[in-house]
């Protein structure tokens, strides 16, 4: 009954009470500047970045040959680099992110639970760049000592960028997690502990089930920041064009440098690029793709982040 | 036996719990040490009041604070009348379930873009097709675009939570839908919105992506005196072209020096943050 009521009376508000007035003219300018910026860029991505489809066709995202020089534009090894790296991200930080996401919700006791959550909070806005700071500093030394075996030629390889953006989605996913996990009401637990499971049984079949969508939907968010972080990765990527190996499954080029989309984009390439036609639709093509890469990553997340709450509420 | 599996399971389960959340929290813990130790030896009075030199390898950083402040205060004004209008027609002026969780949808997707396409866009758009060149109102105009979504749905988020009967009780007064949101509505969500744009404003603070191509410069840049051709120095990029100079000490001492005042800069916009998300988790509650 409440919920009727509350609806009903902001449903009065939205009629028009006079034909006309300021703080409603005002805000519908304001909304449609917002939307014609965002509308603007859309259609920007689309517009200038499709010639490049046209032209080179499928072969702008199958070939690795991008030689600006000689007008030759194969995106191949930017996609999987993008692609490889933020995976790798995703699956370093998982383990981590989920353990103490667990650890903060199941285990500790509030006192330190609320430390530990703003901690990890504090470090989600940290700016990228500083993690770029860490990264070249301490990560691509480390990582060319470490894996001397394989004879990586520097310490700027994929996996260096892929490290980075695993510490850097870390507390996204982690805190995410935790929020779903902590919103699994606390009967959940007592019945499951009060039958005998042990906490694990417990965890797996009580809190588990009720929790997963929202971590789902945390594990999106996070590869949709690491697919669209540009600075940390331009810092230790290395950025060399075109290297791909010939099976999609080997693990050489986890120490070679690389370059993701990103790194591209965020380059003075740009500069370059402005004022010629084919490269510049190149570029704005890339973006385009991330464009999408993200767009359906972002949907998919808020999809799942739907039907959970749908199947919670019956 | 049955019951001992389970129960060597289920402390399999506790030790690995235990064991990942410790490294993973003592790791970042002692990383974020090591950022601040590194930070406070390079910082001095001198260091914050001085303009660079060098090439950011001697002097300090008193125009890269300024620009970055300039940034923040010019993407605040921006955010701030922006996201009030769209979150307004979004919760007040439109009622349609459809139309609302469509603009919804497209607020997170847009919450997703990626930082860099905005300064592609903005480099094409502003420093290029309109000829402002490099400026700090377009740098200031992108950072609000980018947080646009995050302040939106925050202060629409605040105006869900308004209890009914303080709108009810407006309208018995007889109040208009103006007064109505002037008095009761934007009031009451204020804890929410300003949190949110606070928040929005500690990510927007730490960007590179977006103004290194449409409003910023390593070096040359002092007080902005117009709005076109008017680049400023920011702490972000600063630090961006000094870690690529990275085999210079003294270069690395001042990048260190400069992560730590973003750093504080960004907790302290946290920190303004936190009373008023404690008292929008309150409004919450009631």
């Amino acid at each position: 009954m409440g919920i009727l009521v509350f609806v009903s009376s902001k449903a009065i508000l939205s009629k028009p009470t006079f034909p006309f007035s300021v703080t409603g003219a005002f805000s519908l300018i304001f909304t449609l500047v917002s939307l014609l910026f965002f509308c603007g860029m859309a259609l920007f991505l689309l517009i200038q970045g499709s010639p490049i489809f046209f032209q080179e066709q499928l072969s702008f995202i199958t070939d690795a040959d991008w030689f600006y020089r000689i007008n030759q534009y194969g995106a191949a090894s930017m996609i999987y680099g993008t692609i490889l790296v933020s995976f790798l991200a995703i699956v370093l930080s998982l383990p981590f992110a989920l353990g103490s996401a667990i650890l903060t919700s199941e285990f500790l006791p509030n006192s330190i639970r609320v430390y530990v959550k703003s901690f990890i909070e504090l470090l989600a806005g940290i700016p990228s760049v500083v993690y770029g700071l860490l990264g070249v500093l301490f990560l691509r030394p480390l990582i060319f000592k470490w894996f001397a075996p394989f004879s990586p030629e520097s310490g700027d390889t994929l996996l260096t960028a892929s490290v980075i953006l695993a510490v850097m989605i870390l507390p996204t996913v982690m805190s995410l997690s935790e929020d779903a996990l902590r919103g699994v009401s606390k009967e959940h637990r007592e019945v499951a502990l009060s039958l005998g499971l042990t906490r694990l049984e417990t965890f797996v079949h009580g809190v588990l089930p009720r929790a997963i969508p929202g971590i789902i939907a945390a594990v999106l968010l996070g590869l949709g920041r690491a697919l669209g972080e540009t600075i940390a990765v331009y810092l230790v990527i290395g950025r060399a064009d075109n290297r791909l190996s010939d099976s999609l499954f080997s693990l050489k080029p986890l120490f070679e440098a690389g370059q993701t989309i990103t790194s591209k984009l965020g380059g003075s390439e740009l500069y370059i690029a402005y004022g010629e036609p084919t490269h510049w639709s190149a570029m704005i093509g890339l973006g385009l793709i991330l464009f999408v890469f993200v767009g359906v990553i972002v949907a998919m997340g808020e999809a799942v982040n739907w039907l959970g709450r749908k199947y919670q509420h019956g | 036996m049955v019951s001992s599996i389970r129960i060597w399971k289920n402390q399999l389960f506790i030790l690995l719990v235990y064991l990942s959340g410790f490294i993973t929290v003592s790791l970042l813990f002692l990383g974020f040490i090591l950022l601040l130790s590194k930070g406070f030896q390079s910082l001095s009075l001198e260091f914050l009041l001085s303009p660079m030199r060098e090439g950011g390898i001697s002097g300090g950083i008193f125009y890269q604070i300024l620009g970055t402040l300039i940034l923040a205060i010019t993407t605040l004004f921006i955010v701030f009348p922006l996201s009030m209008g769209f979150a307004l027609v979004k919760s007040i002026y439109i009622q349609k379930a459809f139309v609302k969780k469509t603009m919804e949808l497209f607020l997170y997707i847009l919450n997703g873009i990626p930082s860099v396409l905005f300064g592609i866009f903005g480099f094409f758009f502003f420093v290029k097709y309109l000829g402002w060149g490099k400026s700090w109102f377009t740098g200031g105009f992108l950072l609000a675009m980018m947080i646009l979504p995050t302040t939106t749905l925050a202060l629409s988020e605040g105006i869900n939570r308004i209890s009914s009967e303080y709108i009810e009780n407006g309208l018995a007064l007889g109040m208009r839908k103006t007064q109505i949101i002037f008095s009761i509505i934007l009031p009451q969500s204020f804890s929410s919105f300003l949190s949110g744009v606070l928040l929005g404003l500690a990510r927007a603070v730490g960007e590179t992506a977006p103004i290194m191509f449409t409003a910023t410069i390593f070096s040359g840049a002092t007080i902005p005196t117009g709005v076109k051709e008017s680049p400023i120095l920011s702490l972000p990029y600063h630090i961006f072209n000094l870690v690529q100079e990275s085999y210079h000490p003294q270069a690395l001492s001042n990048a260190w020096g400069s992560s730590l005042v973003l750093i504080m800069l960004v907790i302290l916009i946290s920190g303004i943050a936190l009373p008023f998300r404690l008292r929008a988790h309150e409004e919450a509650k009631v």
